[in-house]
């Protein structure tokens, strides 16, 4: 998958992979919070489904910038496998649902050959791990034994939550980031210098 | 000879604890996942050395959590399993017999997933894990030392926004109030935080290929992995104790998957 990728790009992707898993540990933190205060009402799941897009951030911001087939995919897979590394009490079953989710995000991307990252298809993006990703855990997590209703409310959070989060705090991130021109040898930093270039012309 | 859990190959060790943990997904009584708990209880008891105290720290933040969502399952039980006699009223909630068995059951099963990924990240040592993964899986030795090069840098993260908090204060940039106070905040960490790590991504690309690393799959290794007669009979043991949990479940007429009691 990654064969026709420069090893600066493979060694970036790894990285924000171990960046991110830092952040997504971090997060299970919150989450947690949420589930304890949303638990006295019983709609405790609830409280992770507000935040889940976080999980799914280092899909979009890989993504957007490399712009490679796999970057969704890797990306996510590797966070997945170094939470593992670093020790989350979540243990393996966390590179399946890495798995599940980035490939949730790389089909969006492969939907348009990986030739556009606009916004909406980055919000398709978002939308797609969503489902996928819920789909999953209806299995894994034992969904199946909740009302319809309830089930019904998270996935709708978990969408949305997806949307914001990952697709537009994951392009925010990623522009800010290349404002800065750390960017200027990968697909976003060129994006951007030739837009200036143009804009002088 | 004792199989100490230390030693299997963590490439084996890893799919003998996901394939249990996918088919767990399958049952929805109380019999199966209890027998397989006390079966992974009993494995993390004998045949590995971590240490009870360590285990128990893991442990029990997660029983929170597993009591939250059992709650949620209490109270909103799916029609399927709102089977029995009202066992008690809640406000506008009703409580029965099924409901309790099904949230016992999933609360059963969450406590399997965690206890097998202690059984795992207990007895595993990191880097090994990558290289394993490399070896035996094939991974691209260019995503295994790239993942292995960020995680060597985790530690300096610390040290790093140690560094931006003083710079902010020297300039004068006080705690953050309101919400977009917090914004600015969380952009004048986050983007800075992460453009340095992109840099040292650069530098160490640089210095990989500036020592010939390729990436190619055949070179030689320091760490030999290998997978022995040990490492399958250890994968044996785990999947083929959920299969005897699953058949002794149904023996007795517990064995319930996804609502239908299969007997």
């Amino acid at each position: 998958m990654t064969k026709q990728w420069k090893l600066k790009e493979i060694v970036l992707l790894s990285i924000l992979g171990v960046v991110f898993a830092v952040i997504y540990l971090l997060a299970f933190g919150i989450g947690q919070g949420l589930v304890s205060a949303l638990t006295p009402f019983g709609i405790g799941p609830l409280g992770y489904e507000f935040i889940y897009g976080i999980w799914f951030i280092v899909s979009i911001i890989a993504a957007y910038i490399i712009r490679k087939p796999g970057a969704a995919f890797m990306s996510e897979l590797i966070a997945g496998v170094v939470q593992v590394l670093i020790g989350s009490p979540a243990g393996p079953q966390l590179i399946i649902s890495a798995a599940v989710q980035g490939l949730g995000a790389e089909t969006a991307f492969a939907v348009t050959k990986w030739r556009d990252y606009r916004t909406r298809v980055l919000l398709l993006a978002a939308v797609l791990t969503a489902i996928v990703s819920f789909a999953w855990h209806y299995y894994s997590a034992g969904f199946f034994a909740y009302e319809a209703w309830l089930v019904g409310v998270m996935l709708i959070t978990r969408i949305i939550s997806s949307m914001l989060i990952m697709a537009l705090l994951g392009k925010w991130i990623s522009d800010q980031l290349a404002k800065t021109g750390v960017l200027r040898g990968y697909a976003l930093g060129k994006e951007r210098q030739q837009n200036r270039e143009q804009d002088a012309a | 000879m004792l199989l100490m859990i230390s030693a299997i190959n963590p490439t084996v060790k890893a799919i003998a604890v996901l394939i249990p943990g996918i088919l767990l997904g399958l049952t929805f009584d109380v019999f199966t996942p209890l027998v397989y708990l006390i079966f992974i209880l009993t494995v993390t008891l004998l045949l590995s050395d971590i240490p009870f105290k360590r285990w128990i720290k893991f442990f029990v933040p997660f029983l929170l959590f597993i009591a939250s969502f059992s709650w949620a399952r209490l109270l909103y039980t799916s029609e399927t399993f709102q089977n029995g006699s009202v066992l008690f009223s809640f406000w506008t909630f009703e409580v029965t017999t099924g409901g309790l068995l099904v949230a016992i059951s999933l609360a059963l099963r969450s406590l399997c997933f965690i206890a097998l990924s202690l059984l795992f990240i207990m007895t595993t040592d990191s880097t090994k894990f990558m290289l394993s993964l490399m070896q035996q899986l094939r991974l691209s030795p260019k995503i295994t030392y790239g993942v292995l090069a960020g995680y060597r840098f985790l530690p300096t993260f610390k040290h790093e926004l140690e560094v931006l908090r003083q710079a902010h204060r020297v300039r004068g940039v006080g705690r953050a109030k309101g919400i977009r106070g917090r914004i600015r905040q969380f952009k004048r960490y986050s983007i800075p935080l992460l453009a340095n790590s992109i840099r040292k991504a650069e530098r160490v690309a640089n210095a990989m290929e500036s020592k010939g690393f390729t990436g190619e799959h055949d070179r030689t290794h320091y760490h030999q992995m290998t997978v022995t007669k040990r490492d399958w009979r250890f994968l044996g043991m785990m999947v083929g104790a959920l299969f005897l949990a699953f058949a002794a479940s149904y023996y007795f007429g517990y064995l319930n998957i996804f609502g239908y009691q299969v007997n």
